[in-house]
This record gives structure tokens, C-alpha cells and sequence, in this order.
């Protein structure tokens, strides 16, 4: 009985810890596949992740946005409250998307016009709301995790000519990497699984 | 406990010599302690889970390299059947009597866990996620300790909270993550530390406790949180001092629970006197609550546990010793601060022979009227 018992219990558990990571795994490759996708200009920043091996870290152009395009600032606060923002990007000549917009704490009133898409990222707390300054987004992709090895090379091309990320965007606004971009050329791509 | 066992034998040999026993006695009590010795040490159980911690950390270090000869998909499968084939493998072994091979594949399936959830992280580039990765492997890990009753599981569970408060404690520059979510993972490890019987889990979450502390004192203020954190010790001293056997029943610690909040104590004062380095009267007011302090711990408590002792004699040699280093103004300043606790601590140390020698006599007059 207690025998039987321990056999069932480890097997629920390794099934319920299974099913718990594939569940991660499909809700990710379904932002993959049918997200609407982005092209994003980055700048490299510096790598490696005990856990998880080499990584290019990534700075994005958008991250850096102008308190002016935040349409509901809050009157009477001088700095950012932490939470969510939402961003409304929409694309360039230069094929990169640009933000044109941000709606801070909340989602926007309006859906995105036809070529534009909203996007989610996280303000941190005590960034100034002064009309002049900038705050600083995080979408929560600023790392692109490579092959043992590989970090360094694509660093060192990064600082020559301008990289780019091919991100899909999920239904609630939240960002996946797609793909790293040189020029044209996709450098990796993400299979869904 | 070996320890315990050889000096008891010791014991009996020179009671057989004197005559106090006679040697049929004296063989019926050796007997009796080695049939009662409990196996705490077993070199192939210990050998079994080091094995385990090196193939965990193989797995780990394996997802980490993102190693492109074998397909993706292949390393997830691979990874989802180490946890399958470590659980279910370890409850069939288990049934068997290897408890030291079931365990060690339970810390393999673990760590395979910890490893699936860093290869997905890897595999959809999701950053500024250690935090939430640790934390998922943590209470991943405490499930699987609630569910296989496993001691070792719950120790790992332990050792991934303390690493996620080092990593989430140390992690300077933005101060993003919420470290109030240390003494949740403290809770739950403490619950299921008692239906695992895992007294060094227990030991584990006390003494990160005292790091958690440290790293909120860091965060927020210094002399504060270690007034607070010394204040907070000395009750709980208090409790254990006066109400020794509720205490024990309700911590299980093996009587310990003194040493843990001694540490605690000195942490706390610590900080205090990390922070108040340049207040020269405050500084001297924190060490003789040190030296007062360790000299009341050794007092109710010194007698009956040799690690409050070396606890005791530690953080009474680094107070010294800091104490000696940091006074420095002026030289007649130091000259007299010099003098002044001099005269104190040789006041305390006459105190300390003392009460040592009271324990001894008190112990002598017991031997005697036995």
C-alpha cells in the first residue's frame, strides 16, 4: 500500500512538473506563431547567465521614450509609479517601428489604426515626469541567448552597423523574439519549439 | 552519533578500571550504545548523493552551453524523461530499501526541473526572468520533497531559496525584485521541513534568515533593521532560555534554536556597528552590548551546548578584534578608549572564569552526590 502509494505520488509529480513546462513551452510557441510581428533596432550592451550559458544583451531603441508621448501623465506626480505600460509602435521607413504613443498603468482607450500595434512593457519605479525627460522600458527581451562561443563575434558586429530583432507580439501586448537580423539577413531564427 | 559513542566507551573503560563497574556490566553497556547508534553516517548514502550533485550540476551546465548538436527538441525530451525516469526510478528503489539511491535519483529529477525551466527560458529568450525561474524550481522542488517525503529534496529546496535571496539580495543595481518574498519561501520550507523531517532544512532557513536580514538592512536601514534583528534574537533567547521544552517541541531543532539566535544577535550588532563606525560613543555602547550579550548566552545556555560555546568564543574574538582596529582618532583618544575597555573586558572576563568555574563545581557536587 505505502509502496504503491509513493510509485503513484512520484508519478503525478513528475507529470504535474512535465505538463507545468509544456505548458510554458506552448503558450510561448503560440506567441511565435501568431503573434504580429515587429522589427525592433537594438544596440548590444554585455553577457552570461550562470543557468543559462551566452546571451548578447540587447538595448533597444524603444526603450528609451520621451515622457511627452505618455497620453494619460499623471497630473500632480513627479515620478513614475512601477508597473506596466503599454506602447504604441508602428513602423518606420526605415522598416524598424517606432512608438508613437504610451499609456502608463493602463491599456489604451483606443485600438492601434491599421499598421500600428500596442505593446507591453514594465516602467520602473522614480523616473522623472518632467515634459524634457525620457523613462526607461523594459519589454523583458533584452537578451538573446546564442551557442557557447558565439556571444563575442556578434557583439563585436554589433557595434559596427546597425542589428535589428524580429519580435512577436502576443495578444496582451507582451514581446518575443523572433529572430536577431543583420541588415536584411535573419543571422537566427526561432523555431517554435 | 560516533562522537558520542567513543567517548561513552571511553567512559565505561576507565569506570571497568577503577572498579566502578564490573567489566560484565561494562560489556553489557558497550553493547547497548553500539546496538543504539543511530546511522547518521553511511559512506555509501553520502557517496550516493554527491553523485547525485554532480549529475545535476552536469545537467545544468549542459543546458547552459546551448549546445547546437543536439536539436532542441531532443534536449527538452531528454531532460522531461530524466524527471519522469529520477522520480518514478527513485519511489521503485525506494520500495526496495535503497533509500540513498532513491533519494539521489529524486535530486537528479530536481535538478532536471531546474534545468527544463532554464532551457525554456534559453530557448524563448526570456530575460530578466532568474528570479521567477529560481523561485519556480524552489517550490518545484518543495512539491516533490511534500510529495516523496524526501529529507535531501527538502535540503535542495532550501539551498535554491537561499541562492534565489543571494542572487535577487545582491542584485544592486535596480532594486526590482521584492525580497519580502524570502520569508514565504521560508514558511514553506519550514512546513514541510516537519512532515519530511528534514532538521537541516530547518537549520538552513534560520541561518538565511539572519542573511535575509543582512540584505534588508542593506536595502533599507542599517542600524534599525539590526537593533531589530538583535532585539528580535534575545526574545526568542528569552523564550528558548525559559520555556526550553515547548520551544524544542515546537522547533525541533535538537536544542539549537539558542545558537541560531546567538548568530542572529551578533549579526545584528553587527550591522549596527558596520553603520555607527564613525560614532565613537555609540560604537562603545554596541560592543558592551556584545560582550554583555554573549556573556548572558553563555551563562543560560554555554553549559549544556559546546556549539553556543564556539559561537560564543567566535563572535567574542571578532568583537575584540574589530574593536581593536576600527578605534582609531586620535592617539590619546585610542590610548584611552584602549584603557577603558581593557578594564571592561577584563571586568567580563573575570566574570566569564566565573560562571565557568560555577558550572564546574555545580557539575563536580552532582558527580558527587550521585
Amino acid at each position: 500500500m505505502t509502496r504503491n502509494r509513493l510509485l503513484v505520488s512520484a508519478i503525478i509529480l513528475a507529470l504535474l512538473q512535465i505538463g507545468f513546462l509544456s505548458w510554458i513551452m506552448a503558450s510561448r510557441a503560440a506567441v511565435l506563431r501568431n503573434g504580429q510581428e515587429v522589427l525592433l533596432k537594438v544596440e548590444p550592451v554585455d553577457p552570461r547567465d550562470l543557468l543559462r550559458g551566452d546571451y548578447v544583451s540587447l538595448g533597444y531603441d524603444i526603450s528609451t521614450m520621451p515622457v511627452k508621448m505618455i497620453v494619460n501623465r499623471p497630473s500632480g506626480a513627479a515620478v513614475t509609479e512601477g508597473g506596466p505600460i503599454w506602447v504604441r509602435v508602428e513602423k518606420g521607413a526605415d522598416g524598424f517601428w517606432q512608438p508613437t504613443s504610451a499609456s502608463l498603468g493602463t491599456a489604451f482607450a483606443t485600438s492601434p489604426a491599421e499598421g500600428q500595434v500596442d505593446v507591453r512593457g514594465t516602467v520602473l519605479s522614480g523616473w522623472s515626469l518632467d515634459q524634457e525627460e525620457t523613462i526607461h522600458v523594459d519589454y523583458g527581451i533584452d537578451r538573446f541567448y546564442l551557442p557557447e562561443g558565439e556571444g563575442r563575434a556578434i557583439e563585436q558586429d554589433m557595434r559596427v552597423r546597425s542589428f535589428g530583432i524580429l519580435a512577436a507580439v502576443a495578444e496582451d501586448g507582451t514581446l518575443q523574439i523572433k529572430g536577431l537580423m543583420d541588415g536584411n539577413r535573419m543571422l537566427f531564427s526561432e523555431p517554435l519549439y | 552519533m560516533t562522537g558520542y559513542s567513543s567517548r561513552v566507551n571511553r567512559d565505561i573503560a576507565r569506570w571497568v578500571e577503577k572498579g566502578l563497574i564490573d567489566a560484565a556490566t561494562g560489556e553489557a553497556l558497550v553493547g547497548d550504545v553500539a546496538a543504539n547508534e543511530s546511522r547518521v553516517f553511511s559512506f555509501g548514502s553520502v557517496l550516493a548523493i554527491m553523485a547525485a550533485l554532480l549529475l545535476g550540476a552536469a545537467i545544468l551546465l549542459l543546458v547552459a552551453t546551448n549546445w547546437e548538436d543536439i536539436p532542441r527538441l531532443v534536449r527538452v525530451a531528454g531532460l522531461f524523461a530524466i524527471i519522469l525516469g529520477g522520480y518514478v526510478g527513485g519511489a521503485v528503489v525506494k520500495a526496495r530499501g535503497q533509500d540513498a539511491i532513491a533519494e539521489g535519483l529524486w535530486l537528479v529529477a530536481a535538478a532536471a526541473f531546474g534545468g527544463s525551466i532554464a532551457l525554456i527560458g534559453q530557448m524563448y529568450h526570456l530575460s530578466g526572468d532568474e528570479s521567477s525561474a529560481m523561485l519556480t524550481w524552489c517550490f518545484g522542488t518543495v512539491l516533490a520533497a511534500v510529495a516523496l517525503r524526501s529529507n535531501p529534496l527538502t535540503v535542495a529546496a532550501a539551498a535554491i531559496g537561499v541562492a534565489w535571496l543571494a542572487i535577487v539580495g545582491l542584485d544592486d543595481g535596480n532594486f526590482r525584485y521584492n525580497l519580502n518574498t524570502y520569508p514565504i519561501i521560508a514558511v514553506v520550507v519550514w512546513l514541510a521541513s516537519y512532515w519530511t523531517q528534514s532538521r537541516v532544512a530547518r537549520h538552513i532557513i534560520l541561518l538565511s534568515l539572519v542573511l535575509y536580514a543582512c540584505f534588508l538592512a542593506v536595502h533599507h536601514d542599517v542600524t534599525a533593521t539590526g537593533i531589530a534583528l538583535a532585539l528580535l534574537s534575545s526574545a526568542l533567547f528569552a523564550l528558548a532560555a525559559v520555556l526550553p521544552a515547548p520551544v524544542e517541541a515546537l522547533t525541533r531543532l535538537g536544542g539549537t534554536l539558542p545558537v541560531h539566535v546567538l548568530i542572529g544577535f551578533l549579526a545584528g550588532l553587527a550591522l549596527v556597528q558596520a553603520e555607527q563606525i564613525d560614532h565613537a560613543g555609540r560604537l562603545v555602547l554596541a560592543a558592551l552590548v556584545v560582550f554583555a550579550g554573549i556573556a548572558t548566552a553563555l551563562y543560560l545556555a554555554g553549559r549544556d551546548s559546546r556549539a553556543l560555546r564556539t559561537i560564543a568564543y567566535i563572535g567574542f574574538g571578532l568583537e575584540l578584534c574589530f574593536v581593536y582596529v576600527v578605534t582609531i582618532g586620535t592617539m590619546l583618544g585610542t590610548a584611552g578608549f584602549f584603557l577603558a575597555s581593557g578594564i571592561v573586558l577584563g571586568i567580563i572576563a573575570i566574570v566569564i572564569i566565573r560562571v565557568e568555574r560555577r558550572i564546574r563545581n555545580r557539575l563536580t557536587n552532582q558527580a558527587g552526590a550521585a
